[in-house]
């Protein structure tokens, strides 16, 4: 064991005396991480926005005005399937708002949202929420009525959330103008009565009533500061540069680590050139100690290497979710497959070019493919898929569940079980094929 | 005496990526004895490199054992590497650390450590005289000073053997005399067993108790110097270097029964070194006589009679090339 700790800091210390290590190690990934984090984080296009499904089966000029005030309240709100874009940016598959209607009529057979589907996206973390405005939203209103909003999440309901939120601080306006219209109409009502004044016809009465409702809704806009701070205070923590890393810096780690690691390609057979590699064999070592080092410095140079790129989040004031160490066993997981990955290839490849000419190969086509640049979710249903092949996809995919959505060490299990399932099938290739001499 | 090396049947086949394979050694017995120099002269391509790595334990013989101080290299393996130092034809060190890192490093590989281990590196870079570079990247290094380095790493563990191939192989004359010194140092002061492989006659006749030689895989020829140059009798060897003019048997046979004391003659045609022709070596005749200076005369004359030009002559006393030639008809080349 002491010596395969002193083989593994040799490799690191000869790695790290290599200036071209550093640059791959440091400089490219801060970065990459840094330019992709802002330029993710910034605009209102991308996945900066937050994705929230609404269903509106009431469609009357109330519920239209709820959703008005909600995109007013907080306009990193992406909400499907009203605002999707030729791009599909909602994810719907073709369902475009031009089919949608943005303002549609009730129509259900055109709907391309149904309530099953939509609860399904917010259970897969899809959307970050569903929400249903109920058939006759508008009728209970104005009839001083409780009705419900129906709001779902994958979200801790204990967390605060943004999109929650800037649902409550609408309703709260909405419902105190409309018990301000109720109340109104009710002493209306009794004052007709007690008085034996001619009965105002109904319309009459609807229009001083939507009149008064909207006053009051302009006046408790104008007003509420106490909501408006909380709103505005979720707004910054999501839409600022948080969202654009919390994408970024695992998704360039992820990459960079297989940079990192597969790099150990070239190095082994660098080290045969070298003949240190000869060397150690004729020093009165086990060849499991040989091995089981190098298979450790390529691992911890790994582990480096994500330490530095989540280093560039912890200093951009990104959230990591609220297990650290659900965190550290799923980087673990993913540089142990691709360490395995590493030894799985290297009998196969006879040159320095050739190990890298795999390399980049590898890195650049299974990192996008598993979500590193942009997240899966953005991409067709097949697409998504396929990319999970990729090794990254995987590892993003734990990524999301502990930052994105706060989970723990239960939301990563299968994530991990597929990590470690094929670290230990490539770590069997590799380590029988593993040449000596 | 007691063996230090013994090797039974050692057989290595490399086998290509095109499915063809080559028997790099082919059936090696050697018996290395306490305490000597041993050399394995051979030219380029003859099995040296081969037979050490399986006799170090970095290649596993195809076939037989060998066993060193007691142990087999196949059976025992870390017991056998424990007696051994390595010194590698290549420098097999790190470049980017320094000369005392890099034997810090080794060091520690061999279980040593603390105040025990920085002296002996202490001691050792006294030893090949570079106490005054220790802490310079390898890679600043010259040819030489590396070449002493990699010596260094081999003596770390003091080891009661050494195995050392072609360790003066790219360095100048006064690097190489300081190695061959070193060795010789080894045997005489340390008691030390010495493995030496070379393709250069002079280092293995300077430095060798005993030899063995190698080529195409196989030992032709093994035992002390003076057991060697008698299988090829007191004769001398004439080696006339030759014009580019073509010399036929009959010509060979011609000086072989004219001139009396001539019991042999050899013909090495000259050789294209590089594919573009723009090196080669020249035409070379060699003749074995028992008095080679009063056959002498004789053969140039013939030569001149026969038109061919003569660039020139060296008269030697019998020695390992002359066995080697003996044996195989060609020359040892670098
Ligand atoms: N790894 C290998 N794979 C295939 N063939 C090899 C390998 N190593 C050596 N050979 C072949 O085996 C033969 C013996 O090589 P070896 O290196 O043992 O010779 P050598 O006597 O050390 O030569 P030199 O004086 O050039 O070092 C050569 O024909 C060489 O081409
Ligand atoms: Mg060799």
């Amino acid at each position: 064991m002491h010596a395969i700790l002193t083989l593994i800091l040799n490799d690191l210390r000869v790695f790290f005396s290599q200036r071209s290590n550093l640059i791959g190690l440091f400089v490219m990934p801060v970065l990459f991480t840094l330019v992709l984090g802002w330029s993710l984080g910034r605009g209102d296009s991308g996945p900066s926005r937050l994705r929230v499904d609404l269903i509106d089966l009431d469609q009357t000029d109330m519920s239209a005005r709820l959703i008005d005030e909600l995109r007013a309240a907080n306009d990193a709100l992406l909400l499907c399937p009203l605002d999707n874009d030729a791009d599909d940016i909602c994810g719907l598959d073709g369902a475009t708002s031009q089919q949608a209607g943005i303002v549609a009529p009730s129509n259900s057979e055109d709907e391309p949202l149904h309530r099953e589907r939509a609860i399904e996206r917010a259970r897969q973390g899809r959307t970050r929420a569903l929400i249903v405005v109920p058939e006759g939203y508008a009728t209970a209103l104005k009839t001083f009525q409780s009705v419900s909003i129906e709001y779902y999440s994958l979200s801790d309901p204990m967390v605060p959330d943004s999109i929650l939120q800037s649902l409550q601080a609408v309703l709260q306006r909405v419902n105190s103008a409309s018990m301000t219209t109720g109340v109104a109409g009710a002493l209306l009502d009794n004052f007709v009565h007690a008085t034996g004044l001619t009965v105002i016809d109904a319309e009459t009465r609807n229009q001083f009533l939507g009149e008064l409702y909207l006053r009051a809704q302009q006046k408790l806009t104008e007003q509420p500061a106490s909501v408006r701070f909380i709103t505005t205070n979720a707004e910054d923590a999501n839409a600022g540069p948080e969202n654009g890393f919390s994408q970024s810096v695992p998704g360039m780690g992820s990459m960079y680590v297989m940079f990192t690691v597969l790099g150990g390609m070239a190095a082994l057979l660098r080290e045969r050139r070298q003949w240190t590699l000869q060397r150690l064999i004729t020093l009165p070592l086990a060849r499991a100690q040989i091995l089981g080092s190098k298979i450790g410095a390529y691992f911890v140079r790994g582990m480096i290497q994500y330490f530095i790129v989540f280093a560039v989040g912890a200093a951009v004031g990104m959230n990591f979710g609220r297990d650290p160490l659900a965190l550290l066993t799923i980087m673990s997981a993913f540089v142990l497959c691709i360490t395995a990955l590493t030894f799985a290839l290297a009998p196969w490849i006879t040159s320095e070019g050739q190990a890298n000419g795999v390399l980049l190969l590898l890195s650049l086509s299974l990192a996008p493919l598993g979500g590193a640049w942009w997240p899966l979710e953005i991409v067709p249903e097949l697409m998504q898929t396929i990319g999970h092949l990729s090794p990254v996809a995987w590892a993003m995919d734990g990524f999301h569940d502990l930052i994105f959505f706060n989970g723990g060490f239960g939301d990563i299990l299968p994530e991990l079980g597929v990590l470690l399932g094929a670290a230990a099938v490539l770590f069997v290739i590799g380590i029988r094929s593993f040449k000596y001499e | 005496m007691q063996a230090m090396v013994q090797t039974q049947n050692l057989r290595k086949t490399y086998k290509h990526a095109d499915g063809t394979s080559i028997e790099a050694v082919k059936g090696v017995d050697l018996e290395i004895h306490q305490g000597e120099i041993f050399s394995l002269l051979g030219p380029n391509g003859a099995g040296k490199t081969t037979t050490i790595s399986m006799i170090s334990g970095l290649l596993t013989p195809t076939t037989g054992d060998a066993v060193i101080g007691g142990y087999s290299i196949t059976k025992q393996p870390l017991e056998a590497k424990r007696l051994m130092g390595f010194v590698p034809q290549e420098i097999a060190l790190y470049p980017e650390l320094s000369a005392r890192q890099n034997l810090l490093f080794f060091g520690k590989m061999y279980a040593m450590g603390g105040k025990a281990l920085n002296q002996r590196v202490d001691e050792l870079l006294e030893f090949i005289d570079l106490a005054d570079r220790q802490n310079n990247r390898i890679d600043t290094f010259s040819g030489g000073m590396k070449r002493r380095v990699n010596i260094a790493v081999g003596l770390l563990h003091r080891p009661q053997l050494i195995y050392m191939d072609e360790p003066t192989v790219g360095i100048d004359p006064q690097s190489r005399r300081r190695i061959l010194d070193t060795v010789k140092q080894l045997r005489d002061e340390y008691g030390m067993t010495v493995l030496y492989t070379t393709h250069l006659m002079e280092e293995a006749q300077e430095l060798s108790d005993r030899v063995g030689i190698m080529d195409h895989g196989a030992i032709i020829a093994m035992g002390t110097q003076g057991e060697l140059t008698q299988q090829v009798g007191e004769e001398d060897r004439l080696e006339f270097t030759i014009g580019a003019q073509t010399v036929t048997d009959e010509l060979i046979e011609r000086i072989q029964n004219k001139a009396t004391a001539v019991t042999r003659v050899l013909y090495n045609p000259p050789e294209q070194l590089s594919e573009e022709g723009s090196e080669s070596t020249p035409a070379r005749l060699i003749a074995f006589a028992k008095r080679g200076r009063t056959a002498l005369p004789l053969i140039i004359q013939i030569l001149d009679a026969a038109g061919i030009e003569i660039q020139s002559v060296a008269v030697r006393e019998p020695d390992l090339e002359a066995v080697f030639l003996a044996l195989t008809g060609r020359a040892l080349r670098d």
